[in-house]
């Protein structure tokens, strides 16, 4: 029987992955790959909880969530491509310029 | 008479104003006439209410307006011309009216000649209000300005630059002027908290409402009230241990010191003792004291007279030692004693210093006694003069000194206070002495300024003349004693002496008889050349020269102590202490701001690890403080 | 008459904001006609003010943000009335005696522009508003300062601003907590003064809220040991801003001990007066020994200014109305003297641009006019009786003799120590010979400088002869918060002594 702790636990362990990735990563674009799993993870969850509640808000979000990570993606692919275009290099610590 | 009243205690005020408008300008005779025709219109109107109050008793009061009223305070601009007052109103106005004559004539080549009679004559007007006043603030008034006009004149011929004590003893006028005022000052506080103490526990200052609540106080509280005022009163007197700036305020013109630091300021102590006598009556223990003190200073002050060299600091001991007299009297309740002896003092000491004002014009501002002698060639009136002031000083029959101090001689006996009044004595053989060795060394013997080059001259006739009238009143002004006492005891209290017929003649022997061998003594060894040098070396001169180390033991006690903790209160303590504390805090903020700048690095993946860990810590936080658990 | 206060505070900073389009070379005389009037209009207020009435006049109330209880509420009593007008005149006179060539338009507007916080903290009757101006009044002085002042201008003006801001908050965080008690006992919040002034608060909450109110006051007045901005400050700054800081801006410090401490926590107020008598008197005694071993003129007479602010704070915590009235009063007299003597050290500055004392000596001689001026002003600094020092003095003083009389002697000690270095100051600086050659020439004052420093004196003797016309209103206020104060007392030892803060006569 997989019951609501099963897919906790594997959102649970989704975002871990994600956060690792996000944590480790310095590629601009495996980032996103991260971010994408974390959201991902976080619908997982909802769905679940939803679905354990009786209750659509959850699932609605997670539509919502799918929603705005494709105008992210959208948006952050684009401007990806410019930074690359300008730099060369779409490695993190090439964007340092506001620093304290 | 309110309106003689107004006009007594305001035309030196109008003389003075008149003055300062040619403050900076050169010389104007006008300034000089028109102050002292003021000064005369004040006596005139001083003497009017004199005879008014002397032949109808009638007490003259005038109030102007409030002054300060806050709270259950109100302290009006009130003045009286009672019994006791006009006689100061004309004991000052007369000196003063004479100073200003004298002074047109003493200051005819000084640039300051406008400046001088507008500080001369607000230093009478203040004197004015100090006597007059009806209330404790309306003499606190006074006692402050006559402090200022004081500090204005000592520093009178500011431009002097500093010396060495070895140089010149009282520095310079600018330095003794400053040490006045601050000696002054430290004696006014304890005047002040006087007047804080007599106002919280009577609710007034008016005289007459604090002295009719004296019986009610608690006998501690009114101690303590006679012990704040003689503070104050210390310091305007001079009185040991506030001794000090007397002698180096001779730096003034020497009209100032005649009028000021002699004849009416430095007697305001005293007059306050005779003013507050329903407080000091009232304890008399207090009263012992004051005139220990009193006597102690009379014979402190007369030792430093002895051997000193100065023309000027030789009468300003003397004047000291004076005081110490009168302060003698009005601690052992014969106020009127006292206040007649201030006044018959006022007189002879102006003279006596006027004629030494004489004396140094003739020898260019020459101070030293040593290089004067045989003036009385060329000087003779002055000469004339000055031996008359002697003499009343040393308290020689018929001269105005002996009436008031045998009879102060008189009452430390009568009650019983022989040893005060063994010091006095002792006193007034020393005033004897000292006043003829002055005497002696200026206008008799060897004619030692020759030797120095100097062309002394008799003074003008008009200053001759403005000494005349204190030459009149030195003389004769003993034999008012009687209706003196008469007229003043209608407010002061009298002294009944227990003491009478044989036994007073005695003292009166014995007295005339100390100070006549003083002035034999001075006159037989100063005729015969003086003391040999030797005696110069002798660790008693030195200490009577240097006046017992004093002046020196306080620069090192408290002013140069005082300016070296000064340095480390601002160097070491404000910058270093309390400023670095400050700058170490902002410091602190500052630096740990730059060491948390690193957190700032602008590197994604570097924040998202600081989020994490945020993150992890509010997920601790609510694990740890979850209320469901 | 209804809006009269409004238009006090307004007037000076609408003509500043005007006076950006009026020609450079008119500035000048556009800053001085603008801050005539509102002189003018200050001495207005005075002539229709109510002397006898102990509570607010002229009362403008308009809400703001009535649920938060925040409005615009202004109002004038005896305690603020002569501080406004010493405000505008103050800068009436600072106005004239200007002598900077750099920026001026930018300088005159700034003026004014502090002139509207000055009397607008001096007004505000809502916390809010008091705040609100209580910070704007730093905007203009840091600039002052930063742009005007000497070679450390930049660390001095932020040490003030920083050093003073940071006590502002901690008073903020004090009146939120406040208007949340007001809320707690009476179900509405109100920032209105007088509704705090009505309200009882227990003994622990006075004391910690005292406390807050305390150090931002403190900073501002300053106490010791919160006073080393201030030498770095005046050090620093121009002329006319060291006249202003300390003839005003040093002034809503104790202001604020009237107008908040001593009403809104009587208890707490009774329960520290040790404490901070002994932080006065340190004040006192330590600023004058620090004062009397300064080498730069300009640094004497900050430090003496700490000092003076000492025996204010002294006659402040008598609690009597003699001790508090002399107080309010030496907060004004101390504001014409403090800024005379700026100015005076001003005008040898601009002339000679040092202010060291080893400089000069026997200015009397070439400045008669200029010596005789510093003369007048330093009696009145050293409390000479008939100048304005001497009143105030005495009866702060007075005061707190009631309370203890060691405090009275060891505050009292000021006027010696006063006198100490104020005469070294003049004997240094006017007498003795001269030696100096570049002060042979010196000229004496001009016009321009005699009318402001003349205008100056004739109000040091007037309000030393006659202070009455001033005292009385005080008088009828601090009875009045007295009253209230003693009503509001909850603990037996407050009670006490306002009870016993009286002149008592003594059975035997």
């Amino acid at each position: 029987m997989i019951t609501l702790t099963h897919y906790l636990v594997l959102a649970a362990i989704l975002f871990s992955i994600a956060l690792v990735g996000i944590l480790r990563r310095k590629n601009l674009l495996m980032l996103f790959f991260a971010t994408e799993i974390a959201l991902n993870a976080v619908n997982i969850a909802f769905s679940a909880i939803s679905k354990y509640y009786g209750d659509l808000t959850g699932q609605l979000f997670a539509f919502f969530i799918v929603a705005i990570a494709a105008s992210e993606v959208a948006v952050g692919l684009g401007l990806l491509i410019i930074w690359y275009k300008r730099r060369g290099t779409i490695d993190l610590d090439s964007l340092q310029s506001m620093n304290g | 008479m309110e309106k003689y009243l107004l006009i007594a205690l305001f035309s030196p005020l109008v003389g003075s104003l008149f003055a300062a408008l040619f403050g900076a300008k050169p010389k104007r005779l006008l300034t000089g006439i028109v102050t002292s025709a003021l000064l005369f219109v004040s006596l005139i109107s001083s003497l009017i209410l004199l005879v008014h109050i002397a032949s109808s008793d009638d007490i003259v009061r005038v109030k102007l307006f409030d002054w300060i009223t806050v709270g259950s305070l109100n302290i009006p601009f009130g003045f009286v011309a009672d019994q006791v007052s006009v006689i100061m109103m004309v004991t000052v106005t007369t000196v003063s009216a004479l100073v200003h004559v004298y002074s047109i004539g003493y200051m005819e080549h000084d640039k300051g000649f406008n400046r001088f009679f507008s500080y001369l004559s607000a230093f009478v007007f203040s004197m004015m209000v100090l006597v007059m006043s009806d209330n404790f603030a309306g003499l606190f008034i006074g006692w402050e300005g006559v402090g200022l006009c004081s500090w204005l004149l000592i520093g009178f011929w500011y431009h002097k630059k500093d010396e060495t004590r070895d140089i010149n003893p009282s520095i310079s006028p600018s330095w003794a002027a400053n040490e006045a005022f601050i000696m002054n000052r430290i004696a006014d506080l304890g005047m002040l908290l006087g007047l804080f103490l007599i106002y919280w526990h009577v609710g007034s200052l008016q005289y007459d409402v604090v002295f009719a609540h004296v019986d009610l106080l608690n006998i501690g509280l009114v101690t303590l009230i006679g012990i704040f005022l003689f503070i104050g009163a210390m310091g305007k007197s001079a009185q040991f241990p506030l001794h000090t700036w007397l002698a180096d305020a001779m730096e003034g013109p020497t009209p100032v010191s005649a009028l000021i630091h002699a004849a009416t300021m430095v007697t305001a102590g005293v007059y306050l003792v005779v003013r507050a006598f329903p407080i000091y009556s009232q304890i008399p223990d207090i009263g012992f004291f004051i005139a220990s003190l009193g006597a102690f200073v009379a014979v402190f002050a007369a030792s430093m007279a002895l051997v000193n060299t100065d023309l000027k600091r030789i009468i300003a001991y003397s004047t000291l030692s004076q005081l110490g007299y009168m302060f003698v009297a009005g601690g052992l309740g014969a106020y009127w004693i006292a206040l007649f002896h201030l006044m018959t003092h006022a007189f002879f000491k102006a003279l006596l210093f006027l004629g030494a004002g004489n004396v140094m014009h003739a020898m260019n501002d020459e101070l030293n006694i040593f290089k004067m002698g045989g003036l009385h060639k060329v000087m003779k009136y002055t000469a004339i003069l000055m031996i008359i002031a002697s003499l009343a000083l040393a308290g020689i029959y018929p001269f105005a000194g002996f009436f008031s101090k045998d009879k102060i001689l008189e009452v430390a006996f009568d009650s019983q206070h022989y040893i005060l009044w063994f010091m006095l004595w002792l006193g007034a053989g020393m005033t004897a002495f000292y006043s003829f060795r002055l005497i002696m060394l200026v206008f008799f013997g060897e004619e030692r300024y020759k030797k120095y080059g100097f062309h002394p001259h008799e003074a003008h006739w008009y200053m001759l003349l403005a000494m005349a009238p204190l030459a009149i009143l030195a003389i004769i002004a003993g034999f008012f004693e009687e209706s003196f006492e008469h007229f003043v005891t209608k407010i002061l209290p009298e002294y009944h002496f227990h003491v009478h017929g044989i036994v007073t003649v005695a003292l009166i022997g014995v007295t005339t008889l100390i100070a006549l061998s003083g002035i034999a003594f001075a006159i037989y060894k100063y005729s015969k050349g003086g003391f040999s040098e030797k005696w110069k070396e002798h660790p008693i001169y030195k200490l009577l020269y240097n006046q017992y180390y004093i002046p020196i033991i306080y620069e090192k006690v408290f002013t140069e102590p005082y300016k070296e903790l000064s340095k480390i209160a601002w160097k070491e303590l404000d910058l270093r202490v309390v400023d670095a504390t400050v700058d170490f805090i902002a410091n602190v903020v500052y630096k740990s701001g730059f060491a948390g700048r690193v957190v700032q690095s602008g590197n994604l993946s570097k924040m998202l690890r600081w989020m994490v860990i945020g993150l992890l810590v509010l997920i601790v936080l609510v694990i740890v403080y979850s209320p469901v658990r | 008459m209804d809006h009269i206060l409004s238009l006090l505070v307004f007037f000076p900073a609408l003509a500043g904001m005007l006076g950006f389009i009026v020609k450079k070379e008119n500035i000048k005389v556009y800053g001085i006609t603008v801050a005539t009037i509102e002189f003018v209009l200050s001495l207005i207020l005075w002539l229709v003010f109510d002397p006898s009435n102990g509570g607010f006049q002229f009362v403008e109330f308009i809400p703001l943000i009535p649920n938060y209880g925040i409005n615009y509420y202004l109002g004038v009593d005896g305690i603020s009335l002569f501080i406004i007008i010493l405000s505008t005149f103050i800068t009436l006179v600072g106005l004239i005696s200007l002598n900077i060539e750099k920026n001026l338009k930018n300088m005159i507007i700034s003026l004014l522009f502090l002139e509207m916080t000055m009397v607008g903290v001096f007004v505000a009757l809502d916390a809010v508003v008091f705040y609100i101006f209580w910070e704007l009044s730093l905007v203009p002085m840091l600039y002052i300062i930063g742009y005007w002042g000497g070679e450390l201008r930049v660390y001095a003006a932020i040490k003030f601003f920083l050093y003073t801001f940071f006590g502002s908050l901690i008073m903020l965080v004090g009146m939120l907590f406040l208007a949340y008690l007001y809320y707690l006992a009476t179900g509405t919040i109100s920032f209105a003064i007088p509704d705090w002034h009505r309200l009882i608060l227990p003994y622990d909450y006075q004391i910690w809220l005292f406390l807050a109110f305390f150090l931002g006051m403190a900073i501002k007045v300053p106490m010791f040991p919160f006073h080393t901005w201030l030498p770095y400050a005046h050090g620093q700054a121009p002329t006319i801003g060291s006249v202003i800081l300390a003839a005003v801006l040093l002034k809503m410090g104790t202001y604020g001990f009237v107008r908040f401490l001593l009403p809104i926590f009587p208890d707490a107020s009774v329960a520290l007066i040790a404490p901070i008598a002994f932080l006065s008197i340190v004040m006192v005694i330590y600023t004058a020994m620090v004062a009397y071993a300064q080498e730069d003129m300009k640094q004497v007479i900050a430090y003496s200014s700490i000092s003076h602010m000492g025996v204010i704070v002294l006659g402040t915590f008598a609690m009597n109305v003699e001790g508090i009235a002399g107080s309010i009063f030496l907060m004004i007299s101390h504001g014409i003297v403090s800024g005379a003597l700026f100015m005076l050290v001003g005008n040898i500055y601009d002339r000679r641009h040092t202010k060291l004392l080893s400089e000069f000596g026997g200015l009397a001689s070439v400045m008669p006019k200029y010596a005789t001026i510093f003369g007048i002003v330093l009696m009145a600094s050293v409390g000479l009786p008939l100048t304005i020092g001497f009143v105030g003095e005495f009866l702060s003083l007075m005061g707190i003799y009631k309370i203890s009389a060691a405090y009275a002697f060891l505050g009292g000690t000021g006027i010696i120590l006063g006198a100490a270095y104020m005469l070294r100051v003049y004997k240094l600086a006017f007498f003795g010979p001269l030696t100096n050659e570049k002060n042979k020439n010196l000229p004496d004052l001009n016009w321009k400088e005699l009318t402001s420093l003349v205008s100056l004196v004739a109000v040091i003797i007037w309000l030393g002869v006659n202070p009455n016309p001033v005292l009385k209103p005080i008088n009828a206020s601090v009875e009045s918060m007295l009253q209230l104060m003693e009503k509001k007392a909850i603990t037996k030892e407050a009670k006490d002594i306002f009870a016993h803060n009286k002149v008592e006569l003594e059975a035997k």
